[in-house]
């Protein structure tokens, strides 16, 4: 294994990386909208890139010209409808109080935040309401979220220089992915999809604004039938023990073609909502991606910055590409793996076991 | 419904509207032929069923494209992938079962620039031997007392092998023309890599560090007495500003995702930008070819459905298929010849012969956490698995339980979890472990997901197997299944032949000891999808439009076109007769050159 790579960031140059990943993260849906992201000084940026670029050949200079004027074209794009986000309203205040509640009870809050503070919840709506914004938002354009800095191509290091986030401009969808998404959402019967095609599929697609209406109100009423009360008025023990009940098999009525319950769709939409880029509308702060250990995108950095002076690539120390991560190195540059939690270690045990089945179903499978 | 596009749908010469070629796909195959056949004089009109990520594509500076490192983008929302609830295609193993839908039949990508820019653009080249694979293997058959090859000698009906119609030796100028178009990164540490005219353009990128992990375990083990030869894998990503690219940045978002900063060497951006800077290409986007108007031996228009949903007529002199092996056969079957039958189907072999690759996966776990979100995803492998010499053209011989074997297997690739939170860690411990083994909610599932149990410490040592080429295996079209064009969809009738199954447990022990000496612990092999009953997921589709000498026994001739059809070729991985056992972009575009020089010639590029 290769040592670290000498290269080492300057406090002030860390701290000021760290300062604007803080100040770029966009805020979350009930927080201050800022409107409309203003473009930065295309013009400014992209003399400052020349100025770099001089120093290159002329070769070299002409693809980094071409690189940073398609870039400045892209801040004068328009910017899709309030940045960071007015709420769009699907959910009646009950409806949203109950989303709450069981996001909070599939990621709970504990020492970092839960699915709730993280706003799954508002990601959800979010999605629900796409063709409120002509659908605008179910593909972020990017190509960068302004997160991270260019790397200066001289040095090789971290430069100065963010991207405009175009993770917030506007890219409307093909014909076929708007088809695709109006039956996610609204139903196939809605979205004119013709039953030769529905019907050897399984049938009709139930849209996912009428899933989530219906899923929502068949909790409370399987809340109060258990305890008396709706889900939202439950201490967070019973909430488990119904969101447990809700998630057995025949309680709730199964998809015939997703597959699931109403449980299925409202993890994996949670899982969305915490861990997706935080231009869908959750993963405010990107404190889920923190919470993981992950930069989520990393553009234009990366993880290995090529630098025209050494004619070679250089590594960021903090986040390494071909060594350890250094808090997993010990003082006298030994390996030291932290420890999983029993729980990630039951996980990784299950994946083993889960794979191992197989040889007993079918000989030769895995051998 | 209208179009939701406000541009209008194309993208280089707008003016154009006379087109000595027609390309259908705008892929790996279809960005070579219309970049050759552009450099060759031709006026191109390219069609593109997909959408266009690359607005101003045509323009004099390569623009920023509309990728992202985005998750939820890519591996849910399928922004480049078909939507296959639009365009659903049927499974079965044998003609006998009944088809049945299935999500993922082998599905790629559909943009301007077609799979590659998805893939992590690994491009080794197939070996010498792998052209003249039967003849070799015949031969080495009589001359080996004792030894057996499923598929040949007293068992060869059972599949349907046949050389190529041309060597490696006659290739290589395209392979070289590839690498230097693509820009590709390598370096020249393979013993088992076939000889080169030319170096690699550019040198390796920096490694990954599970790779480097993952190649120490390899030099400790050894294949019947030799230790293994760990390997940079060859792949398009710059590693120098080259060709109006900058280098890669190893974001980390490769294998399934679009490149933001365009320095993946993907056709759009390489091949497809320079046909359509030449002023003799026109690309038509959201463009689906659904049909070739044909009297039987000559195409004289192609029917397509754009963007708005309007059926639309291109005619052409010449007619190229490149929309991907399945897609390039389901063309054919869709196009009937004045009297009813499969258009170019005298030899009752198109479609036939779809050859997949058999991957097998053994995983584990590592301690440390191995950061598999940063890098290209696979930046080492190792070749000795492909069962030849050193140089690649000559079969080893095993000793198997005492009798003499050879075991045609593939390269394999180290490769980790990319560090995916919703799909990898979040989807597996929520929805694919069973029962209680899993978390569906709660602090389990948050624990597992800050462990990154999954994404952080998951390595894998994957073989990309040959598989036997057989005329059961094939693509037609499902009686009763149609998609949203009601067109009937590709049905897809695939099963694995003891050629390739006997090959994959013979190297399975060794994939383990890889890992193993690498310290890697709770080791297990990903279950063979083909035993399972369900297809592949291989990505690699070759086969179909079968090439050869010999019109009784193959689709296309020598020179990719049609024996039936005058004006007709396919330049995808289609023509292939074998698969070997490598990724096969690289070697479908050194072919798609080929064949486009072959109509319209021009001199090569030099490095």
């Amino acid at each position: 294994m290769r040592k670290l790579l000498p290269l080492k960031l300057s406090p002030e140059l860390r701290a000021q990386v760290e300062a604007r990943l803080d100040a770029r993260l966009p805020s979350g849906a009930d927080e201050a909208p800022s409107g409309v992201v203003a473009p930065e000084p295309a013009l400014h940026r992209l003399l400052a890139h020349a100025r770099d670029a001089a120093r290159l050949s002329r070769r070299q200079f002409l693809g980094a010209a071409a690189a940073v004027a398609a870039l400045a074209v892209a801040t004068h794009a328009r910017v899709a409808g309030a940045a960071f986000w007015p709420r769009t309203r699907f959910f009646t205040d009950v409806e949203l109080a109950t989303l709450e509640a069981l996001c909070d009870r599939i990621i709970p809050p504990d020492h970092d935040p839960g699915a709730r503070e993280l706003g799954a919840p508002a990601y959800i709506e979010r999605l629900l309401t796409s063709f409120d914004r002509g659908g605008a938002g179910l593909y972020l354009r990017g190509p960068y979220s302004g997160r991270l800095p260019f790397s200066d191509p001289w040095l090789g290091a971290p430069s100065a220089r963010y991207p405009q986030n175009g993770f917030v401009l506007s890219m409307r969808p093909s014909r076929l992915q708007e088809l695709y998404w109006r039956a996610e959402l609204y139903g196939s019967a809605a979205a004119g999809l013709p039953a030769e095609l529905e019907t050897p599929q399984g049938g009709p697609l139930v849209g996912l604004r009428e899933i989530y209406r219906q899923g929502l109100a068949d909790v409370d009423t399987v809340s109060v039938s258990t305890t008396g009360l709706p889900f939202r008025q439950l201490g967070t023990a019973q909430q488990d023990a119904v969101l447990k009940k809700l998630d057995s098999p025949g309680v709730l009525s199964r998809d015939v073609r997703r597959g699931g319950t109403f449980v299925d769709r409202v993890i994996q939409h949670t899982l969305e909502g915490c861990f997706s880029a935080p231009e869908y509308g959750g993963n405010r702060r990107a404190r889920g991606w923190r919470m993981i250990g992950l930069e989520g995108d990393s553009q234009p950095l990366g993880y290995s910055m090529f630098s025209l002076r050494d004619d070679r690539y250089h590594e960021r120390p903090d986040q390494p590409m071909s060594t350890p991560n250094p808090d997993e190195i010990d003082a006298n540059g030994n390996l030291a793996p932290k420890p999983l939690t029993p729980d990630g270690d039951a996980i990784q045990q299950a994946i083993f076991s889960f794979a191992s089945i197989f040889e007993d179903i079918v000989e030769g499978s895995c051998a | 419904m209208a179009a939701s596009s406000a541009e209008d749908g194309m993208l280089g010469n707008r003016s154009l509207d006379r087109f000595d070629v027609c390309v259908i796909g705008s892929g790996a195959g279809g960005g070579a032929a219309a970049y050759a056949l552009t450099a060759g004089g031709k006026n191109v009109l390219v069609l593109e069923c997909g959408h266009n990520p690359w607005p101003g594509l045509d323009g004099p500076n390569l623009p920023l494209p509309r990728h992202s490192n985005d998750e939820l983008k890519y591996a849910l929302r399928e922004y480049i992938e078909p939507l296959s609830r639009l365009e659903p295609r049927t499974f079965r193993q044998r003609a006998s079962d009944t088809a049945a839908i299935h999500d993922d039949v082998n599905l790629l990508p559909r943009a301007v620039g077609g799979s590659f820019q998805h893939a992590d653009c690994k491009v080794p080249r197939y070996n010498a031997f792998d052209f003249e694979l039967k003849s070799r293997l015949e031969a080495l058959l009589g001359a080996t007392p004792g030894l057996a090859i499923p598929g040949f000698g007293s068992d060869a009906a059972s599949a349907n092998f046949a050389d190529w119609p041309f060597s490696y030796a006659d290739l290589e100028p395209h392979y070289a023309e590839m690498e230097l178009l693509h820009g590709v990164q390598g370096a020249d540490d393979n013993p088992f890599a076939s000889w080169r005219s030319s170096p690699f353009p550019m040198p390796p990128g920096v490694a990954m560090y599970f790779a480097l992990v993952i190649a120490e375990g390899a030099r400790q083990a050894s294949l019947q007495g030799r230790l293994l030869t760990p390997h940079t894998y060859p792949g398009a990503h710059n590693t120098k500003f080259y060709d109006e690219r900058p280098p890669c940045v190893d974001c980390g978002w490769c294998s399934g995702f679009g490149c933001p900063n365009n320095s993946k060497g993907s056709p759009a951006v390489t091949t497809l930008r320079k046909a359509l800077l030449s002023g003799r290409c026109q690309l038509r986007y959201n463009a689906k070819a659904v049909r070739l108007l044909n009297d039987g031996g000559h195409v004289s228009a192609v029917e397509y459905v754009d963007g708005a949903g309007v059926n639309r007529i291109a005619t052409a002199d010449a007619f190229v298929l490149a929309a991907s092996p399945i897609e390039s056969a389901r063309l054919c079957l869709m196009s009937p010849t004045p009297s009813g039958e499969t258009l170019g189907d005298s030899s009752g072999q198109v479609g036939r012969n779809l050859m997949f690759h058999l991957q097998t996966n053994v995983s584990g776990f590592l301690p440390q956490r191995v950061h598999g979100q940063r890098g290209r995803a696979v930046t080492h492998g190792l070749t000795d698995f492909r069962g030849l010499e050193p140089g690649g053209d000559v079969p080893r011989i095993f000793d198997v339980n005492g009798a003499p074997g050879v075991r045609l297997g593939g390269i394999v690739e180290f490769s980790a979890s990319q560090g995916l939170p919703i799909t990898d860690d979040g989807g597996v411990a929520a929805f694919q472990l069973p029962g209680k083994s899993g978390a569906r909610f709660g602090t389990k599932l948050k624990n597992a997901l800050r462990d990154g149990a999954l994404t952080q410490h998951l390595v894998s040592v994957l073989m990309q197997a040959e598989d036997a080429p057989q005329l059961t295996n094939r693509v037609d079209l499902d009686p009763s299944v149609r998609d949203v064009f009601g067109l009937p969809v590709a049905r897809v009738t695939y099963a694995s032949h003891p050629f390739e199954l006997g090959v994959r447990n013979f190297y399975i022990p060794y994939q383990r000891q890889i890992l193993e000496l690498a310290g890697a612990t709770r080791i297990f092999t990903v279950p063979c999808d083909t035993l399972l009953g369900d297809p592949p997921t291989s990505h690699h589709e070759m086969g179909t439009l079968r090439m050869g000498p010999d019109a009784a026994t193959s689709v296309t001739n020598p020179e990719g076109r049609f024996h039936d059809v005058d004006n007709l070729y396919a330049c995808d991985g289609s023509v292939f007769p074998t698969a070997s056992g490598y990724n096969p972009t690289c070697t479908v575009i050194a072919v798609a050159l080929k064949i486009a020089h072959g109509m319209a010639p021009s001199p090569l590029p030099v490095a």
